[in-house]
């Protein structure tokens, strides 16, 4: 540890300054008067000539060691200060102090924090306040002059009269009226008998010196000639000396600047000097050794020595038996105790530290043995002090302070202020020795119940553990804050926030919310009591987006900030508002340059969409080139990095708002803030954008303050309520109106209606989604929020009408397509695409005027269906009339035609394509967009079964299953179409139809119809073109003879469509069939009809065999079987439904031949209703190429065959494609009986495959085997 | 009974401060744990000397238990630090409370922690957020009072 000089010290020059002999003063007011004349009191007047720096007088020790007494004081204090300060006026004037300093403060309220480096880098002297001192310095005071301490008892009595006086000599006499003396004397703590030292003050101004003289001599002849002087000021007559420096230190009352009137000359200062110093050197000082002396002789008779230490014992024990007395016992002056107190603290003043201690060590076990506590501890603190100016035994001074510290918080509140100057002495000894952290918990316990002083000493608590080494921070601000708190209680205002500011360079930065939170809160309210608004509403920021706050902290705080906003009277305007969050990489830019969009919902399509869409439609993208460089020759190379929009038309910016707290927000007035720049006129290539910045920067308008410039673009703005922690997708826009460059600078809004925030998209942060375009990755994203703002140009607006938001499966509606072109210029050239094509066609003009879905009726006269689609280039793009030009606002209207092919949320996409009617803009075409959306329900589901029949050639059963899987709509079943003219369709049975006209939700119902391929060679290739036969159509509805032509438009095109989405592999069989079934239905509201139309493709039998046959013949024959036998003749008709040509062998078999007298072969097939296999009826039933289910069980080799197959049956024959033949056969019977003529089978084969064979559809084979149909044929005797 | 429980992570951010009193006072809460971490500051490089002195080969040598840091009026403060320098504080008003039992609340909450930032959704650094773990504290917590009184 380093070594330090006590005397050094803070607390030495504090004890060397505050325990000095005390000189009571006594004077005449007329002796006041006279040194008023230069505006000083008479103590004033003395006072700087009694600080000793060097007295040098020799003093010797009680054991007669010399010493010579360096540093010496005397306190001159009149006569009625000497008592206990009054409590309550020394706590005014603490407080006032305390206040004062606080004004002083005020130009330091405003700065910010300090940083806490430099905090840490500062020294202590600098840093501490210089307050504190006195602070301390003045508490000290509060307790002294108490009655268990000697250091404050006068030592010397000073009479003043003036020789103005009359009868100086009774004045004298009359000055040391006991009555006025202070109590001290009074009480009998102190000796009366005090050493008296008379002085006549002299005015030279006023009273000859003879007079003066002449009463000095009556004064010494009466009390004595050593004790009495002559003391002569105001000699200077004109008052103009200046000696204002020496008494600078004195005058608290006077400013510095002030000119003293004094009447002092210099020799009046000698004089002065002289008396002062012959007064401590003369007279106090030997008073003081010779009492010392006297005392140490007495105290060395009763108590030194082992016999006096026994006695001394003895007698005290029997003190305890009396009546224990709360305050301890009282000590006069004359009880040997208070004799060893003032030796040892004259020792003390003397500087005589050894005789000190040894007396105050003596003392304590007394006051212990007696339980003086007051006494005791006073005591302690002594010897404490002692063992830190002797500079030896720290430990033992620490203890001693402890002691002293604990005893007098012991007694209770009587010992309160003595705590106090007791901790701020034990502080000062710790921090003497570098021990700031044990000072700071010192101070700590100083502090006691009066909050302001608690405040000053937790806030020196606080700088302690600043100072300490390491320094802790974390302390020293929680310190700062608790004594922040206590100062906010005793409205030192200005204090807290100093407090609090030293706190905030700790926690400046902290992740610990709480705590930063609450300062800054604090002292941006406290700021705000003051009226420093700005300051306060800095701090107030910090604290608004406390989302992990309490919902009642968030309450407070945001009432409390938007109270101080208020307060200022207006529109505070703030960068980087905290509340709400604006999420910047959410920023969302829309525009629109060539691509133009209908609606909201066209923007957020993905691009890569619509590009396939319209590949087709704009040349330059066809041609792998971006429609950049189609345009560059038109627009500067500059312009390519920047985005392009049009004059008068918006940018559309949407932005993400996020409420982190838990309490609704309202946020108004939010809009963008832009800046314009006018068109720079001279194409210079080399201009880099950054340089274009620059240089239009001082033109450009920006519309950070509220009156943007309505002339060169229009802002919109949102008002948002936000509830709590919710988030909100804003959309805003700018509307460029002249030409130049635009840039989306930032976003501005007001909070709560006061309080305005913006922000601006700084560079890094925006990381737009970029919504379109051909964009180059490398670009830097600020350039996205710049645009290149055009001359006007026409923009085509388009919307649906009549578009439903939901359907049903099977709806085909008419939907209208409007376009508009508001403006002057017109556009031509429109070409148009839809997506997807199996929901949405482009009709024709025509069909505007058409009634729907009367126009689907079939008439006579009507040939609709052969119309060709002479007005498409392709399948998909449509071009409209070369001579379709839009302007000044005039609608077009298109049809389209709506079919809800399949269930779901249905996206359509529409894209219009239009060429500029003036050729010199700077874009040539754009493209309109649009997007909608239908949610499409279930409706009919339909499904088919498709049988052969085999009692006709070319002939199947089809049963339809109709089920309505709407949930609650029902539907009318109007009718069913096969497509093409391959086929006739027609009920089984004509009756049946609907037991009621609609099929309701959730219901089924199954019907039986006939299909009939008629499909010939001449008409296979034009199947669509030729007018369908008139079978082709069922009504399905009872009543209603009206029928629907489904080949007609748009519903051959729908079909279209159909077919490709439910084609099921490449190759296409010719025996599928497509049906088309049209149910109706009404809705309850508006008795509108509607119309459903259910494609049901590529159905199919479940044959693979080309070849039909049938046999027909008689059924019964009558013979006489007088004849051997009886020969029967039948037909055999063989059909081949293949494109190719087939080689069928019949082969009749006598061997297996199945016969039955009965005839009941009951082969039932399947056992549906409606779909029995009737054995006994004339059906035949085609084989499959597997034995089916059939089986003919061959005889039993002894039976005799009843028939067989003549020769002639066994043929061979090739059939042509989509050809029959009529071949013979014949039996020859033997018997009668029925016979089943089925004991035969047809091989076939493929002669001459076609191309379509290679093609490989494995699922058919290139020949088989047919069994036989069951045919049978009763042969009867002929009577 | 325990008042204050703390997870310090290692750049002295809170990672879990809970307190268990009714009373509204998490800031005072917060303000004693942070100042705590002066002490903890103060001791931990003691800690690492008698930790890194090979010839103290002493039970001493993974002591991560800091002891008593901080005596208020009201509370006691005791720390704990783990081997990747997270602290761990308690603030108890109990006025005797025995060694034995803190250290064995600490070990207890500690593996606690363990857990939770086990946890492959947590994120080193950020505050702890599991419900688990909060649950599983109060749980100690609880039984910190219940072993004592015993």
């Amino acid at each position: 540890m380093m070594m330090m000089d006590p005397a050094n010290s803070t607390l030495g020059r504090m004890l060397l300054d505050e325990i000095t002999p005390v000189v009571m003063v006594l004077r005449t007011h007329l002796v006041e008067e006279s040194s008023q004349k230069n505006q000083l009191s008479f103590i004033q007047l003395l006072s700087p000539f009694c600080n000793f720096n060097n007295i040098d007088v020799p003093v010797r020790t009680a054991s007669d060691q010399p010493y010579r007494l360096k540093k010496f004081k005397l306190r001159l204090l009149y006569a009625s200060d000497i008592r206990q300060p009054n409590i309550e006026v020394a706590k005014e004037r603490l407080n006032q102090v305390i206040t004062d300093t606080g004004e002083e403060d005020l130009s330091n309220l405003c700065s910010e924090p300090l940083q806490i480096e430099i905090v840490l880098n500062s020294s202590q002297n600098e840093f501490l306040p210089s307050w504190f001192q006195y602070f301390n310095k003045e508490l000290v005071r509060t307790v002294s002059f108490s009655e268990h301490e000697a250091f404050d008892h006068p030592v010397t009595c000073l009479l003043a009269v003036s020789s103005w006086d009359e009868d100086p000599i009774n004045k004298f006499v009359d000055l040391f009226n006991t009555n006025q003396l202070p109590s001290l004397l009074n009480d009998g703590a102190m000796d009366p008998k005090i050493l008296k030292h008379f002085v006549l003050v002299h005015d030279g101004e006023e009273v000859p010196i003879e007079r003066a003289t002449k009463t000095l001599a009556e004064m010494r002849s009466t009390f004595g000639a050593n004790c009495c002087h002559l003391l002569c000021i105001n000699s200077s007559k004109d008052g103009s000396e200046e000696h204002e420096n020496l008494w600078a230190a004195y005058k608290t009352d006077i400013s510095h600047g002030q000119q003293l009137r004094c009447f002092l000359s210099s020799d009046d200062l000698d004089e002065l000097k002289k008396f002062v110093q012959d007064l401590s050197s003369k007279h106090i000082i030997p008073h003081m050794e010779q009492t010392i002396r006297l005392l140490n002789q007495q105290v060395s008779a009763t108590r030194k020595g082992f016999r006096n230490q026994i006695k001394n014992l003895w007698w005290r024990k029997g003190k305890d038996d009396g009546p224990e007395n709360s305050a301890g016992p009282t000590y006069t002056f004359s009880s040997i105790e208070s004799q060893i107190r003032v030796l040892g603290d004259y020792a003390f003043m003397l500087h005589d530290y050894e005789l000190a201690l040894s007396n105050y060590r003596l003392l304590s076990t007394d006051y212990k043995l007696d339980k003086a506590w007051k006494h005791y501890a006073g005591v302690q603190e002594m010897m404490g002090l002692t063992y830190f100016m002797l500079d030896q035994s720290r430990k033992d001074g620490e203890y001693c302070m402890e002691n002293a510290f604990t005893t007098y918080l012991k007694i209770g509140s009587s010992g309160q202020r003595n705590v106090t100057r007791c901790g701020l002495w034990w502080v000062e000894m710790l921090k003497a020795r570098d021990q700031y952290k044990e000072a700071a918990s010192v101070y700590f316990r100083i502090s006691g119940e009066e909050p302001l002083h608690s405040a000053v000493m937790l806030e020196q608590a606080s700088y302690c553990y600043l100072f300490s080494t390491p320094p802790m921070l974390r302390k020293y601000g929680f310190h700062l804050v608790l004594s922040g708190d206590l100062y906010k209680k005793c409205d030192q205002i200005k204090h807290a926030i100093r407090t609090y500011k030293g706190a905030l360079s700790v926690f400046k930065g902290t992740t610990w919310r709480h705590i930063r939170d609450h300062v800054h809160f604090h002292i941006g309210k406290w700021y705000g009591f003051l009226g420093i608004f700005d300051v306060a509403i800095k701090n107030m920021l910090e604290v608004l987006a406390c989302g992990h706050q309490s919902k009642t902290t968030q309450e407070l705080f945001l009432k409390d900030f938007l109270q101080i906003i208020q307060q200022t009277g207006r529109t505070y305007e703030v960068p980087k508002l905290q509340l709400p969050v604006i999420n910047i990489p959410s920023v969302k830019v829309v525009y629109e340059d060539h691509r133009t969009y209908a609606s909201q919902a066209a923007i957020h399509v993905k691009e890569s969409l619509w590009r396939s869409l319209e590949e087709d439609m704009i040349p330059t993208l066809s041609s792998k080139s971006n429609w950049l460089e189609l345009q560059s020759k038109i627009l500067p190379k500059k312009f390519k990095e920047s985005n392009i929009c049009v004059a008068g038309e918006a940018i559309g910016i949407s932005i993400e708002f996020k409420n982190p707290l838990q309490i609704p927000v309202s946020v108004s007035g939010v809009s963008l803030i832009c800046e314009h720049s006018p068109v720079v006129s001279e194409p210079n290539a080399n201009n880099s954008i950054g340089d274009q910045n620059g240089e239009t920067s001082n033109k450009s308008a920006t519309s950070g303050n509220s009156t943007s410039d309505t002339s060169l673009f229009t802002l919109s703005e949102a008002d948002v309520a936000l509830a709590e922690g919710e988030t909100v997708l804003v959309q805003l826009t700018v509307t460029p109106i002249a030409e130049g460059t635009l840039k989306i600078v930032g976003i501005r809004w007001k909070l709560s209606g006061s309080l305005a925030g913006f922000c601006t998209f700084d560079s890094d942060l925006v990381r737009k989604k970029v919504v379109k375009g051909n964009r180059k990755a490398k670009r830097s994203t600020i350039d996205n929020l710049k645009f290149l703002v055009i001359k006007s140009l026409p923009k085509l607006e388009g919307f649906i009408h009549h578009l439903p938001e939901t359907v049903y499966v099977g709806d085909l509606r008419y939907i209208a397509l409007e376009l508009k072109n508001p403006s002057k210029s017109p556009v031509k050239k429109l070409k148009m695409k839809v997506s997807p094509p199996r929901f949405l066609q482009i009709g024709h003009k025509e069909d505007l005027e058409v009634q729907f879905p009367a126009c689907l009726e079939r008439t006579s006269t009507r040939q609709s269906s052969l119309r060709s689609k002479t007005d498409k280039v392709s399948d998909d793009i449509f071009l409209f009339p070369e001579d379709t030009t839009i302007a000044d606002g005039a609608p077009i209207s298109w049809p389209l035609w709506l079919r809800a092919a399949a269930p779901g949320k249905i996206s359509l996409h529409l894209s219009v394509y239009y060429e500029m009617g003036d050729i010199s803009s700077v874009m040539t075409y754009r493209t309109l967009r649009l997007h909608f959306n239908i949610e499409v329900l279930p409706s009919l589901d339909v499904s088919f079964q498709i049988n052969p029949r085999p009692s006709r050639l070319r002939e199947f059963l089809v049963r339809m299953d109709v089920v309505n899987r709407s949930s609650s709509k029902g539907f009318q079943v109007h009718q069913l179409s096969s497509v093409g003219n391959e086929w006739e369709i027609s009920l089984l049975e004509p009756t049946k139809v609907l037991p009621s006209d609609f099929l309701l939700a959730g219901q089924a119902i199954s019907w039986f119809l006939k299909l009939k391929n008629c499909r010939s060679v001449t008409d296979q290739d034009s199947v669509s073109s030729l007018c369908p036969p008139e079978k082709a159509y069922v009504n399905l509805l009872r009543g209603s003879e009206m029928l629907f032509d489904l080949h007609s438009s748009p519903l051959s095109e729908f079909h279209h469509y159909e077919r490709v989405h439910q084609r099921i592999s490449e190759k296409e069989h010719e025996d599928t069939v497509d049906f088309i079934l049209v149910s109706r239905s009404q809705s309850e509201e508006n008795k509108c009809e509607f119309f459903f139309s259910h494609h049901i493709c590529h159905s199919r039998q479940g044959t693979s065999s080309p070849i039909w046959w049938i046999m027909d013949g008689s059924r019964t024959v009558k013979h006489d079987f007088k004849e051997p036998f009886c020969v029967i003749t039948l037909r055999m008709i063989v059909h081949n439904s293949s494109d190719d040509v087939v080689s069928v062998h019949c082969n009749p078999s006598d061997s297996a031949v199945n016969i039955s007298s009965s005839g009941n072969v009951s082969a039932a097939s399947g056992n549906e209703i409606g779909w029995h296999d009737f054995s006994l009826s004339n059906d035949i039933k085609i084989t499959s190429d597997a034995p089916g289910p059939r089986v003919v069980k061959p005889m039993s080799s002894d039976t005799v065959l009843p028939f067989i197959w003549s020769a002639s049956s066994s043929t061979h024959f090739t059939l042509e494609p989509l050809s029959s033949r009529e071949t013979p056969m014949e039996i020859c019977v033997f018997s009668p009986g029925t016979f089943d003529l089925s004991n035969y089978s047809l091989n076939w084969s493929i002669s001459s495959p076609s191309d379509k064979w290679d093609n490989g559809d494995e699922s058919r084979a290139s020949s088989g085997t047919c069994q036989g149909h069951p045919f049978y044929t009763t042969v009867l005797q002929q009577d | 009974m325990i008042v204050c429980v703390a997870v310090v992570g290692h750049q002295n951010n809170p990672l879990y401060i809970q307190s268990f009193t009714e009373a509204d006072d998490a800031l005072k809460l917060h303000h004693i744990v942070h100042c705590s971490l002066d002490v903890v500051d103060e001791r931990a490089p003691l800690l690492s000397i008698t930790v890194n002195n090979p010839k103290k080969s002493s039970p001493t040598l993974n002591e991560t238990f800091l002891g008593l840091l901080y005596p208020t009026e009201n509370y006691k403060v005791y720390g704990y630090l783990t081997n990747t320098k997270v602290k761990l504080i308690l603030v108890t008003t109990d006025l005797d409370v025995r060694d034995a039992d803190v250290r064995n609340f600490f070990r207890k909450f500690h593996a606690a922690y363990v857990d939770a930032v086990s946890n492959p959704f947590h994120v080193p650094g950020k505050k702890i957020t599991s419900r688990t773990f909060a649950e599983r504290v109060s749980t100690i917590v609880k039984s910190f009072g219940l072993s004592s009184a015993s």
